[in-house]
């Protein structure tokens, strides 16, 4: 059965919307992580992904590499700055710059991965309720 | 997503309508034991399978870091691939008890 090429094309999309809700959720574990000057300043990330190298649609399928190919790359959102002049952080003026993490991408983020890995989850099931139909064939009597 | 991004699906090659050439060689004496053998096989795969799902199951339950989807799938494959076994047990089964009910 070549079920398992279909199998392995909804995987490869799984990850990736996997990596996705990893990347927005580290985004939004940092999001209130203050930037200092000298320490470990937080960078906000972001997932970028292309189509895997496409020749033809059979090849594509056929040597496995039909899932899209993801990249975590820093984004280029400029940090946020916030007036705390009690803060430790703070600058001259009492302002404390956190990383530019927008929740409200963030959000949007994690509900249309949630949407393409269920979408996965669907194309997945469906090809194995084909196969499932097919061992039925000549079944009835 | 555009639309150039399907266009890919047009390389499909159609179906030729040519016999198959496997279809060509079964016209020859069978080997001796040779279903038996491909019998044997595929039990074999649906063993190796269902241990590979057994494995990736214990993996996961020790903690270590495998895709639960990918452990799923494992274990849906292992599911089809025995199914098929027992579809194929079904239908040997069936030819025998034909042959055996034959008057005589």
């Amino acid at each position: 059965m070549d079920y398992s090429q279909t199998f392995a094309i909804s995987a490869a999309g799984m990850n990736v919307e996997r990596l996705r809700v990893d990347v927005s959720a580290l985004n939004l574990a940092n999001a209130n992580a203050a930037l200092t000057a000298g320490g470990v300043n937080y960078q906000p990330l972001r997932v970028v992904t292309t189509a895997s190298h496409v020749e033809s649609f059979n090849s594509l399928v056929g040597g496995g590499l039909a899932g899209p190919q993801a990249l975590v790359e820093p984004g280029t959102q400029p940090a946020r700055q916030v007036l705390e002049p009690g803060n430790p952080a703070a600058d001259a003026q009492g302002f404390v710059r956190y990383p530019g993490v927008d929740t409200t991408v963030e959000m949007m983020t994690l509900m249309s991965a949630t949407r393409a890995y269920e979408a996965n989850v669907a194309a997945l099931n469906a090809a194995r309720s084909m196969a499932t139909k097919a061992l039925e064939i000549g079944g009835g009597k | 997503m555009s639309v150039d991004a399907i266009a890919a699906i047009g390389a499909i090659q159609e179906p030729s309508l040519a016999p198959a050439s496997g279809i060509a060689g079964l016209a020859g004496t069978p080997q001796a034991g040779a279903f038996a053998n491909l019998v044997t096989d595929g039990i074999g795969q649906v063993n190796d399978q269902l241990m590979t799902s057994q494995v990736q199951l214990q993996q996961l339950a020790a903690g270590a870091p495998v895709n639960l989807h990918q452990v799923m799938i494992g274990l849906e494959v292992s599911r089809m691939s025995f199914q098929l076994l027992m579809q194929v047990r079904n239908r040997l089964l069936e030819g025998y008890q034909e042959v055996m009910r034959m008057q005589v």
